[in-house]
């Protein structure tokens, strides 16, 4: 981690030249600045996932942290990506939905194909994030009650009135460890 | 979201120092959630040159009691306090309220300092440029309020003077009910001020190089009755359109302390020391707490669309004395 110091007559703040960022187990070093393939500053992790890296599985609803269509698992937290800076990000473990497939069968995770089975969605838009704030649960908790996995998914917001479902697919999987 | 430069922070000393040398054209950030919504939405007169990551300054994060007070660092999460065992027992009201800021998400990455600074929710005021804005008022230093003659539903009803906006802090009409003060750091030292006197009607008491680094309460020795109800249009994710938080000591059925505090009516929480008169030394019934209540809202002047809020302030004045929790 390089990190250029910068001098105001006795002040030290620090700005990057590049940031770490690990998504799904893998190690990208990305360079700040503008160009391709850079990090901006001002480049929020939602558009560093989908514009730089190409994961176009975490989805931008309402861009402004009122929906939870973005949210994606930092350090084992719930987090929306349309709410931090990428800069921020540096060091920091990222998982997306893209990542809960079994890398090595390519099997769905239980909590996806249990979206599948209790057809947990209509248009779908919502349902990456749905999927990541239930994973950040029940990382923390396999066993969640019903309250609990309405409280973990209150920030996220369906438009397609699929929230009953959504809620069953969780229930359907909590419990029955990994 | 328009580019700047983007520094971390390491210490209070540099960030005041920073602050002060880029004249107002620096910007601190910590969870941030509050602040890409004004980058994003692009309202204001002046775009940030610099952004100030404060996270990365050590040692901000701490829920401590220490002898005489409970000290709160700028830089704790809500989460943080959601989970905090001490604030549980002790000052439940500072767990009820930050269980109801926005949503869980959120509360993961947003901080103390950054919801006590959040700027004003006023809808005129954030009307964002992609959509036609921005628009001018009072506020951002031209024109006048355009919620008096406008839709004010959610504005003030009381307190307000040239700015109608209400305080969107939740986290300070908690505080506000403990007594809080900020510590407040900046080049010419520390200073603090209670948290009620530090919201105006046009913005806060910060100067343009200061910052919060944190919160001191005075200890308490019982938990006494401490509630929070918050009243929205959806339960989570939205903004307080009225909500009371208090602190009620009853002994054999009377109450021999009281402190409730009005949010999201007036620029600043509002507390109602004629309401908390009425109670103390009484017995707790329900012809004493609505007469409580009426007293608490007895100074309110709505505008043209939110008297609406009168009503319901009352009712929440009265579930919180009363112990509801809803
Ligand atoms: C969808 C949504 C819903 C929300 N709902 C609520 C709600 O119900 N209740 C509520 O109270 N809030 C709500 N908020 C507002 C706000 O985002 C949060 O309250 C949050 O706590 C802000 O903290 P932050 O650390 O993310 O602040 P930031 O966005 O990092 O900072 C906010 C402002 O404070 C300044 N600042 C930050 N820390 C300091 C410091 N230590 N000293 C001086 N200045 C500082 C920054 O310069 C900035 O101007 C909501 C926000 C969103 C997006
Ligand atoms: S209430 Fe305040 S922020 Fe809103 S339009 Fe009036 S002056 Fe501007
Ligand atoms: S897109 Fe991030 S919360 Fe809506
Ligand atoms: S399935 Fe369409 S938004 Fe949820």
């Amino acid at each position: 981690m390089t990190r250029q110091e910068k001098k105001f007559s006795g002040s030290a703040l620090e700005g990057k030249h590049h940031i770490n960022l690990t998504v799904n187990g893998q190690l990208y070093e990305l360079a700040i600045g503008t160009g391709a393939g850079k990090v901006n500053p001002s480049d929020t992790l939602s558009f560093t996932l989908r514009e730089t890296l190409g994961l176009t599985g975490t989805k931008v609803s309402c861009d402004s942290g009122a929906c939870g269509g973005c949210t994606v698992i930092m350090d084992g937290r719930a987090v929306l990506s349309c709410m931090l800076l990428s800069i921020e990000c540096d060091e920091k473990e990222i998982t997306t939905i893209e990542g809960l497939k079994n890398p090595k069968t390519g099997e769905l995770d239980p909590l996806q194909q249990s979206f599948i089975d209790h057809t947990a969605f209509q248009c779908g838009f919502c349902t990456p994030g749905m999927i990541m704030s239930s994973k950040a649960l029940l990382n923390d908790n396999p066993s969640p009650t019903e309250e609990e996995v309405k409280e973990a998914l209150s920030g996220n917001f369906c438009r397609c009135i699929s929230h009953y479902q959504i809620v069953r697919a969780v229930m359907a999987v909590s419990g029955k460890g990994k | 979201m328009r580019s700047f430069t983007h520094f971390d922070a390491y210490s209070i000393e540099d960030t005041c120092t920073a602050l002060g040398q880029y004249k107002g054209r620096a910007q601190l950030k910590a969870g941030g959630s509050d602040l890409l919504s004004i980058l994003k939405g692009d309202f204001l007169p002046d775009y940030p040159e610099v952004i100030i990551n404060i996270k990365t300054i050590p040692g901000l994060d701490y829920i401590k009691e220490d002898g005489d007070f409970l000290r709160i660092g700028a830089l704790v999460r809500l989460i943080e306090m959601v989970r905090s065992p001490l604030l549980s027992h002790k000052y439940s009201v500072l767990v009820k309220a930050a269980h109801t800021v926005a949503s869980p998400q959120i509360r993961n990455v947003a901080t103390l300092g950054g919801n006590l600074c959040q700027d004003t929710r006023c809808w005129y005021y954030r009307y964002p440029r992609s959509m036609g804005g921005p628009l001018q008022c009072l506020r951002k230093g031209s024109g006048s309020c355009l919620a008096v003659k406008g839709d004010n539903r959610y504005h003030a009803i009381m307190g307000g003077k040239k700015c109608f906006a209400v305080c969107p802090s939740d986290m300070a009409v908690a505080l506000a009910c403990l007594d809080g003060r900020l510590i407040i750091a900046g080049p010419r030292g520390e200073r603090n001020v209670a948290v009620a006197d530090f919201f105006y009607p046009l913005g806060n008491d910060l100067a343009e190089d200061e910052m919060i680094t944190e919160i001191e309460i005075p200890a308490r020795r019982n938990p006494a009755q401490q509630n929070f109800l918050k009243f929205t249009l959806r339960k989570p994710i939205d903004f307080a359109i009225v909500s009371v938080a208090s602190v009620i000591s009853i002994e054999k059925g009377v109450c021999t302390d009281a402190r409730i505090v009005l949010g999201a009516v007036a620029p600043f929480p509002v507390r109602v020391r004629a309401a908390e008169e009425l109670l103390i030394g009484k017995p707790v019934s329900e012809e004493i707490v609505m007469s409580a209540a009426d007293e608490a809202l007895a100074g309110s002047k709505p505008l043209s669309k939110n008297a609406y809020k009168v009503q319901i302030a009352k009712t929440l004045v009265k579930r919180a004395v009363m112990g509801s929790t809803d």
